[in-house]
């Protein structure tokens, strides 16, 4: 039972004679590892100790085929250094205490995630500016990391600031080769399409969070955004990156043209521009917004190889698979084809 | 008379989200039975129009290679992987086109076509705009046009979410070819 496997393994970890595990459950989202809420409770110095945790772990089969390590080992790089994270706990990369590598971090309580509830729900309207604000800024706070200060010279630099597009093409033309179960005349057109427009060189090689989006982060009610989730892709590269997976229309929750359904385009621009000392620069961000579209699909073509080859069961990974076409539309307008 | 295809996978919605969904605690569980209703949501969609839509697309797709192929054949001169791409598609448009109407038969006819057209496809991407490519320009259109058109069908959960402007303007302009790169 993975209650009682938990209380066990947490015990080895606090130290303590006994950990009590409740409220276990499985929550949505997250699709690239299982995820579990619970709270624990030990005994420590004569008092109680209370504490809430989430445990991440390896799937069967997943949208993305990611190191667990390298997302905790950066999650905790980051903490500290004004970008809300989680705190993380321990890193589990063999399947012997629960089966599967997994990694425990801290629960952060009162706070939305999903985007139905930030954008729709009446208690966050009145904080939507607040959070547009938050948003941006943090952002720009990745950005400005001195990732080899913090030691995560690990996740590969590109070879210059002109190497980050080619870089990120190589990568999920890769995906596309190896998952794609039937033909991709759109997908295997941008590729091409993206080797003959490259970006202009970064404006400086940063740690690129790679899904910062609404839906990735947690706010409260506050409009104080406590925790970035989600940092299964990250890597080195184009600060424009990220901005232009911010922008792209699957994001745009409300169906309208704002970005994250939380800030106009030219405004989020700007204050990005403010916040982080880059330069907005329109042709870079319309070659990463169809990256970034073409990385989705790949992603969900990902998702469809693993259910229709009996790794997973999960009706997300079937559903995804038959939703690839509404990015070919958007991928065929940036290519304004 | 009984129950259609579509109205039996509508009986299986209802179910699930007036009677089994109203009985589940876990977050986790409602969230998959939302996955399930929209995955049988999109079936519904494709359903009555799956065999009719796979059919004329294969002979678009037959439409559009002969084109292509035409273009390629004077770009192709000197050009090995260009010969080859011409040789793909004549083997292709040899092929028995008159498939049943069998789903799995129109769709692995349609894969096959699909296959050829993408090779097309890329090669068109690093020939057109160049001096002469005037016929690879206009076949490298249609082929988007058809694309497009391809794309635009159906229901995607996005529609009611963040593609829900976009569809809506694609939809009340007929959501044909030409509608579609006028919205695009």
């Amino acid at each position: 039972m993975l209650q009682k496997r938990i209380e066990a393994y947490l015990s080895g970890k606090i130290g303590a004679e006994s950990v009590a595990v409740s409220h276990l459950q499985r929550i949505p989202g997250g699709a690239s590892r299982e995820t579990w809420s619970f709270d624990a409770t030990w005994p420590e110095n004569g008092k109680e100790v209370a504490r809430g945790f989430v445990l991440r772990r390896d799937p069967d089969a997943s949208l993305l085929e990611t190191e667990r390590d390298l997302e905790f080992r950066v999650m905790d790089a980051v903490a500290g250094h004004g970008v809300p994270v989680p705190k993380m706990y321990w890193l589990e990369s063999e399947g012997a205490f629960l089966d599967r590598p997994f990694f425990v971090m801290e629960r952060i309580d009162g706070c939305e995630t999903s985007p139905t509830k930030v954008l729709l729900d009446p208690r966050f309207f009145p904080l939507r500016t607040r959070l547009a604000e938050r948003f941006v800024d943090i952002l720009a706070r990745i950005h400005s990391l001195d990732w080899r200060a913090r030691g995560l010279d690990f996740l590969g630099a590109p070879a210059d600031e002109g190497a980050c597009g080619a870089m990120e093409i190589e990568k999920w033309e890769g995906v596309v080769g190896r998952d794609a179960l039937e033909p991709q005349p759109v997908l295997r057109a941008a590729f091409r399409w993206m080797r003959r427009n490259l970006p202009p060189p970064a404006q400086r090689i940063v740690l690129i969070h790679a899904d910062y989006r609404t839906g990735n982060f947690l706010c409260d009610t506050e409009g104080e955004i406590r925790g970035v989730l989600d940092w299964e892709m990250v890597h080195l590269g184009d600060p424009m990156e990220d901005v232009a997976w911010a922008c792209i229309r699957p994001w745009r929750w409300l169906g309208d043209e704002n970005i994250g359904g939380l800030i106009e385009r030219e405004q989020f621009y700007t204050q990005y521009e403010e916040a982080s000392g880059f330069t907005v620069i329109p042709e870079a961000i319309r070659f990463w917004e169809l990256l970034g579209n073409v990385k989705l699909a790949a992603i969900f073509l990902t998702g469809a190889r693993s259910f229709c080859e009996g790794r997973t069961r999960s009706p997300m990974m079937a559903f995804l698979g038959r939703n690839i076409a509404r990015l070919e539309l958007e991928i065929m307008d940036l290519m304004e084809v | 008379m009984r129950p259609t295809a579509i109205e039996s996978l509508r009986a299986a919605q209802a179910a699930l989200a007036e009677l089994i969904a109203p009985e589940l605690a876990s977050a986790f569980a409602l969230d998959a039975t939302q996955t399930v209703q929209m995955l049988l949501e999109s079936l519904v969609s494709e359903w009555d129009t799956a065999a009719a839509n796979l059919s004329r697309d294969n002979e678009t797709l037959g439409s559009l290679l002969l084109a292509a192929g035409e273009a390629l054949r004077g770009a192709a001169k000197s050009n090995e992987s260009l010969v080859s791409i011409v040789s793909e598609i004549e083997q292709r448009l040899r092929e028995d086109g008159a498939t049943s109407l069998v789903l799995s038969d129109l769709a692995s006819r349609n894969a096959s076509l699909r296959a050829t057209l993408e090779s097309v496809l890329v090669a068109f991407e690093d020939l057109t705009g160049r001096p002469g490519s005037k016929n690879i320009d206009e076949a490298r259109t249609r082929i988007y046009k058809h694309l497009r058109e391809v794309a635009a069908r159906g229901w995607s959960f996005w529609d009611v979410s963040s593609f829900r402007g976009r569809m809506a303007a694609i939809q009340s302009s007929g959501g044909t070819d030409d509608a579609l790169r006028a919205v695009g």
